[in-house]
């Protein structure tokens, strides 16, 4: 009997390995759909995942005419493709053989099944609410299944029960009831296929139940155990079927085993990714690093971005701009975080979800600024006070309706200057943000450890000081840093947009789905400490005394960077004072070439521009955000310096000639790799189906509970990156899904020596998640293709026909 | 060949960038603005004018018709302008502008038609529309649903109206609705009666009126600038068609009770289901049902001019809310639950505001100042009043004396901008036939006040919270058409 209950949880935590997790809306923590189908080769994994969710895993065929006829495939690479699978014929042949088989494509329902799925919608909307209801789900605090089991006799819609006491007591109870018709070995079978029912709601309370418990969680439990409790619960009584029926998990059989079975759509996206893989190596300059500038003269200053995308523009314009170097690190900046703004009452993990946050930080107001309140805390203060009367009134059963009365000719007023002057709009809010002081200007994150009075052992506030160090040590080893210029920047990044329920898909995805200046500025702070600059100097980091660091931020949707410079020393003046002027200059060239690629856009006033979207409410597409990812350079910024990779190469720095033992690399390849990795698969995902791995158009979008979207009506809860991140327009894509292209610079036994001891990052490239090209600084530049397996094929350099 | 420029090489996205811009769309904008410069024209006009200039006997444009021009004109306007960057590389894009353009005409076509074809059909059009646009991705097989839904609903409202005004046409051998108005003395009261209450139920079918909000609350596979349109411009013709034939009811007293219990349950109702959406866009269906509930009461109340600037008001509020709905996702922690400690001294001050409020409102309007329905209006004026006041003073971020301060600014302004509305759109109706037509006060009317009252103590108290029926129930009674929820993803159209 006792055994009862583990096989219980190891069936489902088996079952549950297939469910994608999928975060709350307001922190869009970048993750693969199809996570738990890796260790499965990518053709295999998505025809699994195709039988169980329906969705598609390559792109429409119509995607690839687009790319074959804007010649982005490369006829030869792809009749190569084709001959090594021994598939003949024309491209175009192909490609209507292709269409034709989309017409197969059909899902069957079942009239219960749906009304299960249905009814079992309303009550996981009503249970994970965070805060949307005025009165929400009495009971909660149980738990789901106990909560529902004292609603449901309620429920008109389930007519078969009448009282909570006809219904088991607890969910384990509840299960088993209803599995005991069946045998143990058919279970996780039985449990995937009802978690892929509605993978929306699955994959929330996944990543609720087995993330850090977080206050929602702790005030009302809800586990996947409870969720398969109730739906098998209501299934009998709602007489749905309670099994999958037969025929799926067959896709398995029909599969096969071996090489043979590769998909004609494999084969053209393979065949498009290694088209783009061949001109991305073209445009990386080779020549470049053979003559390491160890002679050139000290920059004015250095300034590190994160690995984002969008830096890749602007730190081509920075570097246009003056004497600068730019750097790539992880837009964490290796601090990992709990973080908790000021104003704020939320926590927040600012590091990616590889990562356990190890500290918290907090912001405290400066003890060198005016302890009074600030025109800032005025105005929050009282738009907080103002937003919390007007909700009281809407809601309210008698007061509603004076109160439209009242009120709607304000409401019309605003609606009309939002609407028909979004600029001036703009212009209105970058007053109010001028008048208002920004926080890191009256504020200071709590870096070092102190005693916190609600602080707990496994998470203490602040950090000691060898952790500072070992923080700062780390940045640089990764970058291979050996001098220091006079300022050195850290710059994280942010979006800034206006109704817009995505606002966190367009931040730092490094930081969990957060902006990443606190990270930069915790990061400037320790480098700028006394007793940190004295043990780096011991380790080999000798900082110059008139060596300053500072933060900024990184506005990706203006592409204006803001510096956080409160204590740099009055010697430094003049220098800030050109950044600044500089880093103006670089953001109106970065954003006249990004406004050339927004439908719709100034293009006569790019900056102006870039302003309008950040506060206009009718804009669906406020910037592009990371859409166009397609490959990740891993070396020394000379491979890349003056080439226009069109942002879409993730970029971190890396010199193979500081690491000789390969242990930065290795940090490089087991951490920012494989995050950019999970964020080439969401595009790529919910590229090729934007129902099933994205969250449709946001013209028909509905939040619901402060966690998601719905699509219209409601339903299963949307995951992953809406319409138009995407697209251009319904039927152009924007994003090209392209499978990450990973390019490192080092000497190819190194990286084949990480791959043997991560398995586990391996695995990913043997399965055709992503690809990687190494090129070799020690046989001449030479770029090697890796094949799976730990084995390397040279790649054949065609004679540049110009 | 330089290597280095922009190029179409396979590195760059560029050559994906660009979007045709169609014509429609510009050209449906400027003219819908073009409108709307006419109809302020008409309603500068009408106000000078004070009267109604009849074409042909087809159409009649009076008072009501500027007001409602202008402002179902300034909404399509928005909407339009909104759209034009909102909808961008949609798909439908022209046939969006199409509907939304033609709808806007349909409107106000209905709102100036005086022959009774030319009226029904505009309603029916403005229907068929509407559902229209609720279907707006047509591979989307909820959206076709939720607006096959809503077209069943259309159709029936419109049979309805048909019936009504035949009967209407039928026993005064007229066919303008100005000319069965004035004839209105000779129809037999049994066809009378059931013609009016055909009308009535149109209305409350278009206004979404329980037990008819289904259709309503199954209309967010709308884009949502349509939703917004939806919501300030075509459910509130309800109150449109009951001001029009306001002449045919006004006498009634008891058919006037009865419009008042079917508002007013709606208005409760409504917000009462607001308290349990978890989503917004039907947390906003929720609203505008109970707001229409009230447009609904105003009129049964003899109160036309007021309905009209509810739905005036309530257009802009809710169509504001659509359009910002992107807005509502936040990170939040657990409440703790509202826990309302009230001292004496706070209840003084709430009440005594809450009567100034109640003086100013009726002093302002003119409602109230007599024994009538108006004292109604008056006493939910001075219960929200209350109700403002009371959040204000429990504001404890507020320093003591901005929330003295703030109480009679909010109060006054709030009051004062409804009451110059209320007495522009009065003076500017009054030329229409019946603007204003107050009943004597009944205990109907007494009883909708304590249960206005009953209901506002209970929400303020969390009675309701005790009881895990009603919860269920306003959930289910919430609920959209089964046929138009979203459970399978991979039925979400993606073509």
């Amino acid at each position: 009997m006792t055994l009862e209950p583990d096989a219980l949880t190891d069936s489902i935590d088996r079952a549950a390995e297939t469910v994608g997790t999928v975060w709350p809306l307001h922190s869009f923590v970048t993750a693969n759909p199809l996570a738990g189908f890796e260790d499965d080769p990518f053709h295999r994994a998505v025809a699994e995942a195709e039988q169980l969710f329906g969705g598609r895993g390559y792109p429409h065929p119509s995607v690839f005419r687009q790319a074959w006829e804007n010649g982005q495939i490369d006829p030869d690479v792809l009749a190569a493709e084709l001959d090594a699978h021994d598939v003949s014929g024309e491209p175009e042949t192909l490609l209507e053989e292709m269409t034709a088989a989309e017409s197969g494509r059909q899902a069957e329902t079942d009239a219960a099944a749906e009304t299960l799925d249905r009814v079992l919608s309303k009550w996981l909307a009503a249970f994970l609410d965070q805060g949307q209801a005025q009165w929400s789900m009495p009971g909660r605090d149980q738990g789901f299944y106990a909560a529902w089991r004292d609603l449901v006799p309620h429920d008109d819609e389930v007519p078969t029960c009448e009282d909570p006491a006809d219904l088991p007591e607890s969910p384990t109870t509840a299960l088993e009831t209803v599995l005991s018709e069946y045998p143990q070995g058919r279970w996780e079978a039985l449990f995937e296929h009802h978690l892929a029912a509605l993978p929306g709601w699955t994959g929330f309370i996944k990543q609720r139940a087995d993330g850090h418990a977080g206050p929602w969680q702790e005030a009302y439990p809800v586990s996947l155990l409870e969720y398969l409790a109730v739906r098998l619960t209501l299934a009998d009584l709602l007489d749905a079927p309670v099994a999958p029926d037969e025929g799926e998990g067959e896709a398995d059989e029909t599969a096969g085993t071996g090489d043979e079975d590769v998909p004609l759509p494999e084969m053209w996206l393979t065949a498009w990714e290694k088209s783009y893989r061949a001109r991305l190596l073209d445009h990386i300059d080779r020549g470049a690093t053979a003559s390491q500038s160890t002679d050139d003269q000290r920059p004015t200053a250095q300034l590190v971005f994160c690995i984002d995308t969008r830096s890749e523009v602007i730190r081509r314009h920075v570097e246009a701009a003056g004497p600068y170097e730019t750097h790539g690190y992880a837009g964490f900046f290796g601090v990992p975080m709990r973080y908790k703004a000021y104003e704020s009452d939320v926590e927040v993990d600012a590091c990616p979800p590889i990562v356990d946050p190890q500290h918290r930080v907090t912001e405290r107001r400066r003890s060198d600024t005016d302890a009074r309140k600030t025109p800032r805390d005025w105005w929050s203060q009282l738009t907080t006070a103002g937003r919390k009367h007007l909700k009281s009134l809407k809601t309210n059963v008698a007061a509603a309706f004076t109160f439209v009365e009242g009120g709607g000719s304000a409401y019309g007023g605003a609606m009309a200057a939002r609407t028909l002057f979004p600029s001036k709009v703009a212009d209105v809010s970058g007053a109010i943000d001028d008048w208002t002081p920004d926080p890191a200007e009256i504020c200071r994150p709590t870096v070092d450890r102190c005693a916190d009075p609600e602080g707990d052992e496994a998470l203490p506030q602040g950090m000691t000081l060898a952790e500072k160090v070992s923080y700062a040590e780390t940045a640089f080893d990764l970058m291979g840093w050996e001098e220091f210029a006079r300022l050195v920047v850290f710059t994280g990044h942010a979006s800034e947009t206006t109704n817009n329920p995505f606002d966190s898909s367009l931040d730092c995805g490094a930081c969990a789905g957060n902006p990443g200046g606190p990270n930069a500025r915790v990061l400037a702070a320790i480098c700028n400490d006394e007793d940190v600059r004295a043990a780096l100097r011991t380790r080999g980091f000798d900082v110059p005394a008139d060596t300053v660091f500072l933060a900024g931020e990184h506005n990706t949707t203006t592409d204006e960077v803001t510096l956080f410079d409160g204590h740099v020393p009055e010697s430094h003046a003049t220098d800030l004072e050109r950044i600044r002027d500089d880093l103006e200059r670089a953001r109106a060239a970065a954003a006249a070439e990004r406004t050339e690629s927004m439908p719709g856009s100034d293009r006569a006033d790019a900056v102006r521009d870039t302003e309008r979207r950040t506060a206009d409410w009718a804009e669906t597409r406020p910037e592009w955000g990371l859409a166009g990812n397609a490959s990740f350079v891993i070396g020394p910024r000379e491979l890349t310096e003056g080439r226009d990779l069109d942002g879409r190469a993730f970029l971190h720095s890396y010199d193979w000639t500081t690491d000789p033992d390969g242990e930065a690399l290795e940090a490089i390849v087991t951490g920012p790799l494989v995050v950019t990795q999970w964020i080439n698969n969401q595009y790529y995902f919910a590229t090729v189906d934007n129902g099933v791995y994205g969250s449709g158009s946001k013209v028909t979008q509905n939040p619901r509970g402060n966690v998601g979207v719905v699509q219209g009506n409601g339903g299963d809860l949307m995951t992953g990156l809406p319409l138009q991140s995407l697209m251009a327009a319904d039927d152009q894509p924007y994003h090209q899904p392209l499978r990450l292209t990973a390019v490192i610079h080092a000497p190819v036994d190194r990286v084949t020596d990480i791959l043997r001891d991560h398995a586990e990052v391996a695995e990913l490239f043997d399965n055709g998640w992503l690809s990687l090209t190494v090129v070799n600084p020690e046989q001449d530049e030479e770029a090697f293709h890796y094949q799976g397996d730990l084995e390397w094929e040279p790649q054949v350099r065609e004679p540049l026909v110009h | 060949m330089a290597g280095q420029t922009r190029s179409n090489e396979a590195v760059t996205l560029s050559e994906t960038a660009t979007v045709s811009d169609s014509l429609v769309p510009r050209a449906a904008t400027a003219a819908v603005w073009a409108l709307f410069l006419l109809s302020l024209g008409v309603l500068a006009l009408t106000a000078w004018e004070r009267g109604g200039w009849s074409v042909l006997d087809l159409f009649v444009v009076d008072g009501l018709t500027a007001v409602v021009w202008t402002v179902v004109t300034f909404f399509s306007g928005i909407v339009h302008s909104y759209s034009r960057r909102y909808m961008a590389g949609d798909r439908y894009l022209e046939g969006y502008f199409g509907r939304i353009f033609a709808f806007t005409v349909v409107v106000m076509t209905m709102t100036a038609a005086d022959h009774v074809v030319l009226f029904v059909a505009a309603w029916l059009a403005m229907g068929l529309l509407m559902a229209s646009l609720i279907g707006h991705e047509r591979e989307w097989a909820q959206a076709q649903a939720a607006a096959g839904t809503a077209r069943r609903y259309f159709l029936a409202s419109s049979a309805l109206l048909a019936a009504g005004v035949a009967i209407l046409g039928w026993t005064t051998g007229a066919t303008a609705i100005t000319r069965i108005l004035q004839q209105a003395q000779q129809i037999p009261r049994l066809a009378l009666l059931a013609a009016v209450c055909c009308l009535f139920l149109a209305a409350t079918i278009q206004s979404a009126l329980f037990p008819f909000h289904t259709w309503l609350l199954s209309s967010m596979t709308a884009p949502t600038p349509a939703s917004a349109l939806m919501h300030a411009g075509f459910v509130n013709a309800g109150g449109i068609l009951l001001t029009r034939f306001a002449p045919l009811l006004s006498g009634e007293t008891l058919l006037m009770s009865a419009i008042v219990v079917v508002g007013a349950f709606s208005a409760l109702l409504g917000q009462a289901m607001l308290l349990v959406q978890t989503d917004v866009k039907r947390k906003l269906g929720a609203s505008t049902m109970a707001q229409m509930g009230f447009m609904i009461l105003q009129c049964g109340l003899g109160f036309f001019a007021a309905a009209v600037t509810h739905l005036v008001l309530h257009g802009f509020y809710k169509a504001y809310l659509f359009l910002s709905s992107g807005e509502a996702v936040e990170r939040t922690t657990p409440g703790v639950g509202k826990h309302t400690e009230s001292s004496l001294a706070r209840v003084g001050v709430s009440l005594l505001t809450a009567i100034g409020g109640g003086v100013l409102f009726a002093v302002l309007t003119g409602k109230g100042t007599e024994l009538n329905s108006g004292l109604f209006l008056t006493f939910v004026v001075v219960l929200t009043t209350m109700h403002a006041t009371r959040d204000i003073l429990r504001r404890a971020v507020l320093l003591p004396w901005l929330r003295l301060v703030s109480v009679p600014v909010i109060v006054l302004t709030a009051i004062g901008a409804y009451a110059a509305l209320f007495n522009a759109i009065s003076t500017i109706i009054s030329g229409a036939p019946m603007s204003e037509a107050p009943t004597e006060l009944t205990v109907v009317h007494v009883a909708l006040a304590g249960l206005f009252t009953g209901a506002y103590l209970a929400t303020e108290l969390g009675w309701h919270r005790s009881s895990e029926r009603l919860y269920v129930a306003l959930l289910n009674i919430s609920q959209p058409d089964p046929d138009t929820i979203l459970t399978r993803k991979e039925e979400y159209d993606d073509a």
